[in-house]
């Protein structure tokens, strides 16, 4: 295997993806737009109906690549944040000259409307799994911000219920839908690369979050921040503004003592997501080690090991990934960039470099999946997997020593310390 | 497969999700942790903060055993409490937890008896069965709906029993709530081989007056839980539901349906749709296409090749993943459709096929083809990197300009190393001169994709001798896509060469050169041009490597060094501070320190001194001794106001800057985050300022500084 890397020109791919569309025609598509009756204007019953839900500063985004598709129509918000309320229903009406988008603090209210065909989620990540499955036996399709789950049994669950319930779900895991990150799991997925030895992921740090119980602090007005539906699932504490951050709020897993892993849950939902795809989706690993030197060896079934690491190889932007085979290797991140082992494996193919977060292709993605009942590639089952995965490097991290993983019972075998860690009781009247 | 897959994935994820609650009801068979649990006992009986009793709760999730659950069972009726006692209730096996719940849901009213139900529930206590059943009749309907929701999850015999008959019975706002339970036993049974009993239930529920989602629910389990010869008939009747919402279900739940007659009944119902709801079939192909095993392909193909335009492109997409050898004639035809919108997608499915046969058909075809077809089948043996160099020679001669574009196109895609001179040749010496740009263009696509770069850029260099002085310059580029050493030496000896286009093109493919091997042919340029702009470009193009590629802090702080002494201008000797303050080290400060003696560069070496010092400083390590030997020039700073925070909302941190300052124009907070070191955040979830007025040795200077950002204060400048 070649050491070094074959750092591809810029040249070689599109450069003004989004400028021209040219990635368009590179993006994941299942069924032509037109098939979809997307080719000219939208009839109103052929529509998506869309509320949101928590939508702050990343939900905003998705929001905008929601509004940028013809054959969606945004009509509610609900948010706990008055300001975000307010901020969410101007960016709408804007978008569709009315004042038609209705506002809600209780998501429930909004779930009870029989239009709304689909929701964002976009709520701190502390309510995403309790507010997707409410969504799911409300008739909801969603698509679902990451970390979607707080433990392995919501993973589980999840799953489940949406399978259950027949609903698209579609989790904020952008990447499955970005042509170089695709075009990587691809050539491992496939055998490009030989058999597949190690899988990377670069879950940006495993530092320490932690969301406890902070003096209280005089409570805003319920109008003005709801802090009840704020914690919603989480167990109770008082208001703190500290904690306002939903973004970071119990993002950790719900892990104590020394506060381990929300940085596995945060980034790892995305680089761990890709190291499963790269993998064929199968099963998460079935043995995770405690971290030595920077780096949680885990093990797949066949051998194959996901490597938890702190820090990347080359500069690739944020939580990049990398997948070495007996033949070859390739490493992609969010810069758009990918690194090959030797540029025969693009095999011709141009593939676009696409940097940052952008969700357009993946919201696009989803919708079609509404409409065809397909799976959508940042699906239930694969989210659990990606889950699970993370949230049993944070019981090996938190233990600091060696767990293993059934996953066919879905227990830590003869482990009841992990076991016990594999669940969380959500707060009072909460339940998936 | 996908089906398989499907099916095996839903029973394993039932089988764990069922495992995951039994077994956290079962006898505990672990020791615990004694030790830390009567730590944390001890703390839930003191006064201890009410934070300290909550995280302790959370803590014997893990380390609780029987000895726990009095304590944490008095918690159940504290509202601030509760939640954190279940958490640990919920996790503690053994019967005692089970038993303090159900206690407790005897007592308790409201949200803290839902919560200790849903918990329950999760435990899926079956000795509870009893408790609960009364509770499916309390008067508040969210306690009655949490013990239906209850008793589906622990589903035992007795929890049936309950739930079935009050699908008719139990007021509308528990209904809904009982069918769930009845949908979750349903489930069970139908894992546990007790189908029929299942499709009862299932059935039940579909005849019930009930929110619209729990009969989709009943509806997909009864499909499913039925054997394939019943289920789906039922199926099939989705599908012609008026019902948009069950038209979905019936898309969704053919997917997972077992065999292969499903299979036949949907090409049947594409055949109908087609005529009658062209919407409808064209959603129902891609249901097809997701059973690639079992689809009937020829429905696909009958579908793609006539009728409504929606069915066509969805049923010509379709292909791509299910197609094979005998679609071709149908796909290139399509290719050539007079529609473009047809003819792309039949291009893309064309690319895309996979299957036996396809290549060599193509290659086939390509011998005797003639027309608009022959340059398709050319892009595809590109597209699809098909061996085929002897056509594509052969067609690189065609008369017509299309048919010679498509062959140089595809070759740039397929050639190899031994045949890349054919290209070099087009590229430099075409023999036709219209052919040169997309010759070149295929020369670059096929150069950048070699395995072997090396002996690529050895091609390339050696053409570079032959080629005219016009196509220099574009084998030049190409030779710096290619990168590595052989290419570096080319485009370096390019641009110390005599002639002044080679020197001006070498200088600007070196300056943006992306690997840091190019650092000593860079500094080289740098340092012996004799034409400044090329000094400078060097010059910038190793800055820029020190820069951006990660080293080192001594091998940075020696290319720093080098760049500064190769800098003839203090804009280029600024830049390199700059690259000192973006990559903070203790070999970065001692050079920056250096500086500092510099003539007219005394203040920048003090910033970016300043800068490097308090990023170290705020990581732990000590720079106070190496501070001490910098020629720094103590100030008189005096804060006179300082402000944090967003719009409106300021909160006065003048106090706090002037405890801190010292006699240099920076200071260190005690903590990196100015929220914590300025006592709370004055505007949370907004953007945040810290805004400055100050006097250094009596001048007035006013700064602003983002969110956490180092505090160097610039020295404020005459006016």
């Amino acid at each position: 295997m070649a050491n070094k890397a074959m750092q591809l020109p810029r040249r070689q791919f599109l450069k003004t993806a989004f400028a021209t569309g040219g990635a368009a025609l590179l993006a994941p598509m299942i069924i032509p737009s037109s098939a979809l009756g997307l080719d000219g204007a939208v009839a109103p019953s052929e529509r998506v109906v869309v509320g949101g839900i928590g939508i702050g500063n990343r939900g905003t985004y998705d929001l905008g690549c929601f509004l940028e598709q013809k054959d969606v129509q945004f009509v509610a918000v609900c948010d706990v944040k008055e300001k975000r309320r307010t901020a969410v229903k101007k960016i709408a009406d804007e978008k569709y000259g009315n004042e038609n988008c209705k506002t809600y603090i209780d998501f429930r209210e909004l779930l009870d409307r029989a239009d709304i065909d689909a929701v964002l989620i976009a709520t701190g990540p502390n309510w995403h799994a309790t507010a997707a499955m409410a969504a799911a036996k409300a008739g909801k399709d969603m698509y679902c911000e990451k970390p979607v789950t707080k433990n392995i049994a919501q993973s589980l669950i999840l799953a489940e219920t949406m399978r259950r319930t027949g609903r698209v779900f579609q989790a904020g895991t952008q990447r499955r839908n970005l042509p170089h990150f695709a075009f990587a799991c691809e050539l491992a997925r496939t055998g490009k690369l030989g058999k597949l030895k190690k899988v990377y992921a670069h879950p940006a740090g495993m530092q320490a979050l932690m969301s406890g119980w902070l003096p209280p602090e005089p409570a805003p007005d319920k109008e003005v921040v709801d802090w009840n539906m704020y914690l919603g699932p989480a167990a109770w504490r008082p208001f703190n503004a500290k904690q306002l951050d939903g973004f970071n709020f119990e993002k950790g897993g719900g892990f104590i003592g020394a506060f381990n892993g929300g940085g596995v849950l945060e980034w790892g939902s995305h680089c761990v997501d890709l190291c499963q795809w790269a993998v064929g989706d199968c099963p998460p690993p079935v043995e995770y080690n405690a971290p030595k030197d920077g780096e949680l060896v885990a093990r797949y079934e066949n051998g194959t090991e996901l490597i938890f690491r702190e820090k990347g190889w080359i500069p690739l932007g944020s939580c990049p990934v990398r997948f070495e085979g007996e033949t070859g290797w390739v490493e992609a991140g969010d810069s758009g960039k990918l690194v090959l082992s030797s540029p025969e494996l693009l095999a011709g193919k141009e593939v676009a470099e696409i940097g940052g977060y952008p969700a357009t292709f993946h919201v696009r993605d989803f919708l079609d999946c509404v409409k065809t009942r397909g799976l959508p590639k940042g699906n239930a089952d694969a989210a659990c997997n990606a889950h699970i995965a993370c949230h049993a490097a944070n019981v090996a991290l938190h233990l600091g020593r060696t767990v293993k993983y059934d996953n066919t019972t879905n227990e830590f075998v003869d482990d009841v310390q992990a076991n016990r860690l594999r669940s969380e009781a959500l707060r009072e009247p909460w339940r998936l | 497969m996908l089906l398989t897959r499907h099916i095996t994935r839903f029973l394993t994820l039932l089988a764990a999700v069922l495992v995951l609650t039994v077994t956290s009801v079962r006898a505990a068979d672990d020791k615990a942790s004694p030790q830390r649990e009567q730590e944390l006992l001890a703390i839930l009986r003191s006064e201890a903060p009410d934070a300290d009793k909550a995280l302790a709760c959370k803590n014997l999730a893990i380390h609780g055993s029987d000895e726990s659950v009095p304590d944490l069972a008095k918690l159940l009726s504290e509202e601030k409490f509760a939640s954190w006692a279940r958490i640990a209730l919920e996790a503690i096996p053994g019967p005692a937890a089970g038993e303090a719940l159900r206690q407790a849901s005897e007592s308790l009213d409201g949200k803290l008896l839902i919560g200790v139900i849903n918990s329950i529930g999760v435990r899926r206590d079956a000795k509870s069965v009893e408790t609960l059943i009364v509770r499916l009749g309390d008067k508040d309907l969210d306690v009655a709906s949490a013990a239906a929701v209850a008793l589906g999850r622990i589903g035992n015999e007795d929890a049936i029993k309950s739930l079935r008959p009050l699908l008719a019975s139990a007021p509308a706002g528990v209904r809904s709530a009982v069918a769930e339970g009845c949908v979750l036993c349903a489930e069970r049974l139908h894992l546990a081989g007790k189908s029929a009993e299942a499709v009862q239930i299932y059935d039940e529920v579909r005849k019930a007056e009930l929110p619209k989602q729990r009969l989709i629910e009943a509806t997909r389990g009864a499909i499913l839980a039925r054997s394939p010869k019943e289920g789906l008939p039922l199926l099939m009747e989705q599908f012609q539901s008026p019902d948009k919402v069950f038209f979905q279900l019936a898309l969704g739940t053919a997917r997972e349906f077992p065999g292969s007659d499903v299979d036949q009944a949907l090409a049947s119902e594409l055949a109908k749709s087609s005529k009658t709801a062209p919407d409808r079939a064209a959603i129902i192909v891609q249901a097809m296409a997701d059973r690639p095993k079992t689809v009937v392909l020829a429905a696909v193909v009958k579908a793609a090749e006539s009728g409504p335009k929606p069915v066509r492109l969805s049923a010509i997409g379709a292909l791509a993943r299910v197609g094979d050898v005998s679609c071709l004639p149908l796909l290139l035809e399509s290719a050539l459709d007079a529609d473009e919108e047809l003819a792309q997608v039949a291009k893309t499915t064309l690319g895309d096929i996979a299957g036996k046969g396809i290549d060599a058909q193509i290659v086939s075809l390509l011998a005797k083809a003639e027309g608009k077809k022959y340059p398709l089948l050319i892009q595809l043996v590109g597209k699809r990197r098909i061996q085929a160099i002897a056509a594509l020679l052969k067609a690189m001669d065609h008369a017509d300009k299309t048919v010679r574009g498509a062959a140089l196109t595809a070759l740039g895609e397929t050639v190899t190393l031994k045949n890349l001179p054919v290209l070099i040749t087009q590229a430099i010496t075409p023999k036709r001169a219209d052919d040169a740009p997309i010759a070149q263009q295929a020369l670059k696509a096929a150069s950048i994709r070699m395995p072997d770069r090396e002996a690529c850029a050895a091609e390339l260099t050696t053409a570079l001798d032959r080629s005219p002085a016009a196509t220099k310059t574009v084998l030049l580029e190409i030779i710096s896509d290619v990168g590595g050493t052989k290419a570096l030496e080319t485009v370096g000896a390019s641009a110390s060469s005599k002639d002044p286009l080679l020197q001006d093109v070498g200088s600007r493919l070196l300056g943006k050169w992306n690997s840091v091997d190019a650092a000593p042919v860079l500094l080289d340029l740098a340092k012996t041009s004799q034409d400044v702009k090329y000094q400078l470009r060097g010059l910038r193009g190793y800055i820029g490597l020190v820069r951006k590629f990660p080293m080192a802090d001594a091998e940075r702080a020696e290319m720093c060094q080098k760049a500064f002494e190769a800098a003839k201008q203090p804009a280029e000797q600024k830049l390199v501070l700059d690259v000192v303050k973006l990559h903070p080290g203790i070999e970065t400060l001692k050079f920056a320190i250096k500086t500092i003696k510099v003539e007219g560069l005394k203040e920048e070496a003090t910033q970016a001194t300043l800068v490097v010092a308090q990023k170290l400083g705020s990581k732990g390590v000590d720079v106070k001794e190496l501070l001490s030997t910098a020629d720094l020039n103590k100030v008189k700073l005096e804060i006179i106001k300082a402000e944090y925070g967003s719009g409106a909302t300021q909160k006065d941190v003048t106090a706090v800057l002037q405890k801190q300052a010292g006699d240099l124009p920076l200071i260190t907070l005690a903590d990196a985050s100015y929220n914590t070191s300025f006592g709370g955040d004055p505007a949370p979830n907004t953007a945040k300022q810290l805004k400055v007025q100050y006097r250094i040795n009596g001048k007035a200077g006013e700064a602003s500084f983002a969110e956490d950002a180092l505090i160097v204060l610039p020295m404020p400048m005459p006016k």
